[in-house]
């Protein structure tokens, strides 16, 4: 037989092989098709599967120190299956069980409860939710104790069904702004909305098959989708600060009983936000977090007097004017046009000079130097507005921002009052945390930053993406017109408007602002007050704004309403952050430019102190601690490792040092004097016993 | 139609029923693959459908065109590039072992860098192995009973690409284990060294079992096959999708049991053909892996080198027995395995290889392509001299 044909031979028997498989797929199917078929078909409709979806965790917001601002929990409904217990079991026990119910929810009388359930029972019904309330864990577990329910699921009929909830350990605190979700768990406003995407996850799915008797299990036939749990959020907020805000605020708006307040403290250097609060009274007369007019838009408003900041800043960009300048307002009314200009002082401020002008907040005086100076050619001070950037979004991470609004000569409703207007705060529109931004540049050396207030999102301690401070402008004017803006934004507190929260300990700069409301399109009597500013306003380390809205009674301007809001705020910060506090400067002169003397000490200190100074140093051992010698010009370190059980050589050590050794061999230790150890009572290298005392003379 | 007919005539070489039982096979696969992942690309696309049906569809192509351009070159240069593309796998294997990418609880897929494919080098290991063993059996044929000289490198190759197969997925490994022994069987190997490879396969199969990832699932599977009680979760769906299908189905895109069955698109695609198209469509295919089969025998009978011939029914018999033990899971005539059926089922990359070997398949059926000069080494008629001399 030829190669050729043995080989196609045995392809054949092959094939056959092949073939007879084929032919027992085909009797397979026959058999399944016909003999099981009944069989399968049956159990195609009784298999009761479902596709469920898997809820993914939401992930948490955390303060700036990694404490929790909202968190998502287990809790549980109640429900009971009223016709599984038998009556051996029913009978004897149900009117415990109403009174515990009752007297938990405490919502109906146990014969409420008892109606209900008896109810249910003979309507043999399978499923009763017997209350909405949503109970905790804990006490859930207790209720599992209870008569009837401790029998358990298959007996008693107990069945808890779990909803995750949101949880704020802090509960009211920041409330508004870290936001709520919904019951599908969405964020609905706040961080949890804004960021939403982030921390929402994303849901699973999987396949479920109906158990006999109810429930569902999961079939894992590896096409489950897991859920993707939620990222964490971390924000800026301060807890410690958040507190001090929200309840100065608080306190000062039950007072003035505004219709809302709002608080914005931000770190000048960083433009993180430590805290933001914002409070609405509600019909009875209550506080609450209910819309965050600090970003949002109906927190978009005319800002009165702060914006004068602004037109300052304009009017010293454009020209050389003068601190002391001076202007004169006349007797406090003025008219442009067939509109009336008034000041806050009855019978006006006559001549003021620039800086006066400022801290006495005089409108007439501002919009005299803006008109005279800007009048033939409006544009140019509108264009420094928007140089600085006060006419666009900030961009800020939460959604819902405010717009500012800032019109140009171009604008149709622009008109001839409109400069003297705009120049202190009028026909114009921006949020309390646009003007804290502008307050924030001044601040910050002229750097305009956006604020922040979420820093990561992580997942456990992995950062998935941070977010930076990012610079709006770079520089908002020049250094000359920032040195005259801060010296008149300290004068308002030293002797204009706000000097009724002047202190000695630190420096307030800032300025108030009170501006009439518009209702229908006329100015009202009612106001919207505020005050923006920073502090210590030598070395700025807080900006803050406070706004307080339509205070009632006879305290009306920001001075008397929103300030001292401010300095409490600002009072508390100065004193829990001790970084705050001046040195004393004494006890930082004394040694100052004495060259400490090395003689021993810890190897690699010693070792990067000298290197540090460019001393030249040897050495030829790896000992952790040495004493120094002099060889030629350098130093050269030598082995002083304590030897166990022998008296260590600390002279020459500082005390820390020396306590370290001293104490490590187990030598109780007396000291005397400061300075260097100069003498130890016990001679280095003598043999000791545990717990001996040793002196130590420092000098 | 004449234009059609004239491309066609034009274009494609070889075999003409290889490529209809190929083009009919392979809109058949566009449309179940259509109709199973529409629950896969609810949950993952979000619900676009027709995600997968442009994937699936642009790598059916994509395979035909591998297989085009296969079938245009001389079937003797395979036996070189073949053998560089066995030692090539041997690291990939190694590689996809220890650091690959896990897909379903078994590393066998490495992400090729920039396309960011997934890829199995078992695919390419396979393919390797056939074209190879098909080389070195015609070499050998004149002394196939010398072990020394003719069995003992094919046996190591065998072994070592087994093994390293099923560190990762032992089905793949047996039945190309299988589908080895069959190739030594039909060159002419002797019985008893046959029986010497299996005994290899058998400590082969331990050690992987011993060291790969997939020993416990493959114990249990075949612990569920053998204890017949217990019918698993997947076999269970895939016995109501057969039984329900009935003669005729319930037509394309009707399936039920495409929710419930895991992988529909690939491990069970069998059953949703039966499912929506009946028995007369399961036997329809299974009549079309048969023709295929009885093509590439045909080829081989055709070829006047034993390399063509080893080379055809070597790869014919690889593709065709893979489909034969899919479709032997899906009915409950074997446990279950993760293999895919090769032409219908929605695979990525190794789609391309199935349409790589098919085109290998055709380049034999349509004989030496005249202006190659390489050596001849091989053929028939070459030995028959040789002998002569």
């Amino acid at each position: 037989m030829s190669i050729k044909k043995a080989i196609l031979l045995r392809v054949r028997i092959a094939f056959m092989l092949v073939f007879l498989f084929s032919a027992g797929i085909l009797f397979r199917i026959v058999t399944i098709q016909y003999v099981e078929g009944e069989k399968w078909k049956g159990y195609a409709e009784s298999m009761g599967l479902q596709v469920m979806k898997v809820n993914a965790t939401r992930g948490n917001i955390y303060a700036d120190d990694g404490s929790l601002l909202a968190t998502s929990l287990p809790f549980y409904r109640l429900a009971f299956d009223p016709y599984l217990p038998a009556d051996e079991l029913y009978n004897p026990h149900i009117d415990s069980l109403c009174y515990l119910l009752s007297s938990y929810f405490d919502d109906a009388s146990p014969m409420q409860y008892r109606r209900k359930i008896d109810r249910a029972r003979r309507g043999r019904r399978r499923y009763l939710i017997l209350n909405r309330q949503e109970v905790g864990y804990q006490d859930k577990k207790r209720m599992e104790r209870w008569p009837i329910f401790r029998e358990g699921r298959l007996t008693g009929g107990i069945i808890f069904e779990k909803v995750e909830k949101r949880f704020l350990p802090f509960s009211h605190l920041g409330y508004r702004t870290i936001g709520t979700v919904n019951s599908d768990n969405r964020g609905v406003v706040g961080l949890e909305y804004s960021f939403n995407r982030q921390l929402a996850g994303e849901n699973g799915e999987a396949l479920y098959q109906r158990m006999a008797g109810g429930g569902w299990k999961p079939v894992y036939d590896g096409s489950e989708v897991r859920p993707k749990d939620g990222y964490d959020i971390q924000t800026t907020i301060n807890v410690n600060l958040q507190d001090v805000t929200e309840s100065a605020l608080l306190k000062h708006l039950q007072k003035h009983r505004a219709d809302y307040g709002v608080a914005v403290l931000m770190e000048v250097k960083t433009g993180e936000i430590k805290a933001i609060s914002n409070l609405s009274r509600n019909s009875k007369g209550e506080y609450y977090e209910r819309y965050n007019y600090a970003v949002g838009s109906q927190g978009a408003r005319e800002p009165g007097s702060t914006f004068k900041l602004a037109s300052m800043i304009a009017l010293m960009e454009d020209s050389n004017i003068g601190l002391n300048d001076t202007v004169d307002t006349g007797d406090g009314v003025m008219k442009f046009f067939n509109e009336t200009m008034r000041d806050h002082k009855p019978g006006g401020y006559g001549v003021l000079t620039v800086k006066e002008v400022f801290e006495k907040s005089s409108n007439i005086g501002t919009a005299k130097l803006i008109t005279k100076h800007f009048g033939d050619n409006p544009s140019r001070y509108t264009d420094y507005l928007k140089s600085i950037g006060l006419d666009k979004p900030l961009g800020f991470q939460m959604v819902g921002e405010g717009l500012p609004y800032i019109k140009d000569p171009t604008d149709s409703t622009w008109s001839g009052i409109s400069l003297p207007w705009i120049s202190h705060g009028y026909e114009l529109k921006m949020t309390p945390l646009q003007t804290l931004t502008l307050y924030n540049a001044v601040a910050n050396g002229g750097k305009m930053i956006q604020p922040l207030i979420v820093k990561a999102v992580k997942k456990a301690n992995k950062n998935i993406e941070r977010y930076e401070p990012k610079v709006l402008n770079p520089k908002i004017c020049s250094k000359e017109t920032l040195r005259k803006v801060r010296l008149m934004l300290e004068g308002v507190v030293e002797r204009g408007t706000a000097s009724n929260i002047h202190n000695e300990k630190y420096k307030i700069a800032g300025k108030t602002g009170t501006a009439k409301k518009v209702e229908n399109g006329r100015y009202t009597n009612a106001y919207y007050t505020s005050f923006a500013g920073y502090f210590p306003a030598d070395k700025p380390q807080y900006s803050c704004i406070v706004v307080i809205d339509e205070p009632k009674g006879y305290q009306i301007y920001g001075s008397d309403v929103a300030a001292p809001v401010f300095k409490e705020i600002a009072d508390k910060i100065y004193a829990l952050e001790t970084k705050l506090h001046e040195e004393l400067p004494e006890q930082r002169d004394q040694y100052a430019g004495i060259f400490p003397l090395i003689r021993s000490g810890k190897h690699d200190e010693l070792k990067m102190i000298a290197n540090e100074l460019g001393i030249s140093n040897h050495s030829d051992t790896e000992a952790t601690w040495v004493t120094t010698d002099v060889v030629n010009h350098s130093v050269f370190w030598e082995n002083n490792e304590p030897r166990t059980e022998r008296i260590p050589d600390v002279r020459g050590m500082t005390l820390r040092d020396a306590l370290f050794v001293l104490e490590n061999m187990g030598l109780k230790v007396s000291v005397e004097g400061r300075g260097r150890v100069a003498t130890q009572s016990l001679l280095p290298g003598t043999r000791f016993a545990r717990g001996t005392s040793i002196k130590i003379d420092l000098s | 139609m004449n234009t059609i007919k004239d491309w066609a005539y034009r274009n494609l070489k070889g075999d003409p029923v290889i490529w209809f039982i190929v083009f009919l096979l392979s809109m058949l696969s566009i449309l179940v693959v259509y109709s199973s992942t529409g629950s896969l690309a609810y949950k993952r696309m979000g619900g676009d459908t027709e995600y997968y049906l442009f994937k699936h569809s642009a790598l059916v192509l994509l395979s035909l065109l591998a297989m085009w351009i296969a079938h245009k070159i001389d079937y003797r240069y395979y036996s070189k590039l073949s053998l560089v593309a066995l030692w090539l796998s041997v690291p990939l294997l190694l590689f996809t072992w220890q650091f690959g990418t896990n897909i379903n609880e078994a590393s066998r897929w490495i992400t090729i860098p920039l396309i960011n494919q997934a890829f199995q080098p078992s695919d390419l290991a396979k393919l390797a192995l056939v074209v190879t063993l098909a080389s070195m059996l015609s070499r050998r044929q004149k002394s196939i009973a010398d072990f020394k000289k003719a069995i003992i490198p094919m046996l190591v190759w065998i072994g070592i690409i087994c093994a390293l197969i099923a560190m990762t997925n032992i089905s793949t490994a047996v039945l190309l284990f299988g589908t080895c022994m069959l190739m030594l069987f039909i060159g002419r190997v002797p019985m008893k060294y046959l029986a010497m490879l299996a005994l290899i396969g058998v400590v082969a199969g331990s050690a992987a079992l011993a060291l790969g990832q997939r020993a416990g699932t493959a114990l249990s599977r075949i612990e569920h096959f053998i204890d017949s009680d217990e019918v698993p979760f997947q076999a269970k769906q895939a016995y109501i999708a057969v039984a329900t299908g009935g003669l005729t189905g319930k037509g394309p895109g009707q399936s039920d049991q495409r929710n419930y069955l895991p992988h529909p698109y690939s491990d069970f695609v069998f059953a949703i053909v039966l499912e929506e198209y009946g028995m007369f469509g399961g036997l329809l295919v299974l009549s079309l892996y048969l023709a295929l089969l009885y093509r590439g025998m045909k080829a081989a009978a055709q070829s006047d080198r034993a390399y063509g011939g080893l080379l055809s029914a070597g790869l014919s018999f690889a593709l065709v027995m893979q489909a034969m033990v899919n479709m032997g899971v899906a009915v409950g005539l074997g446990p279950i395995t993760g293999l895919p059926l090769p032409l219908i089922s929605m695979g990525g990359t190794s789609q391309l290889f199935t349409g790589l070997a098919l085109g290998i398949i055709l380049s034999v059926s349509r004989g030496e392509i005249d202006d190659i000069g390489s050596q001849v080494t091989n053929s028939y008629s070459k030995e028959r001299v040789k002998e002569a001399a």
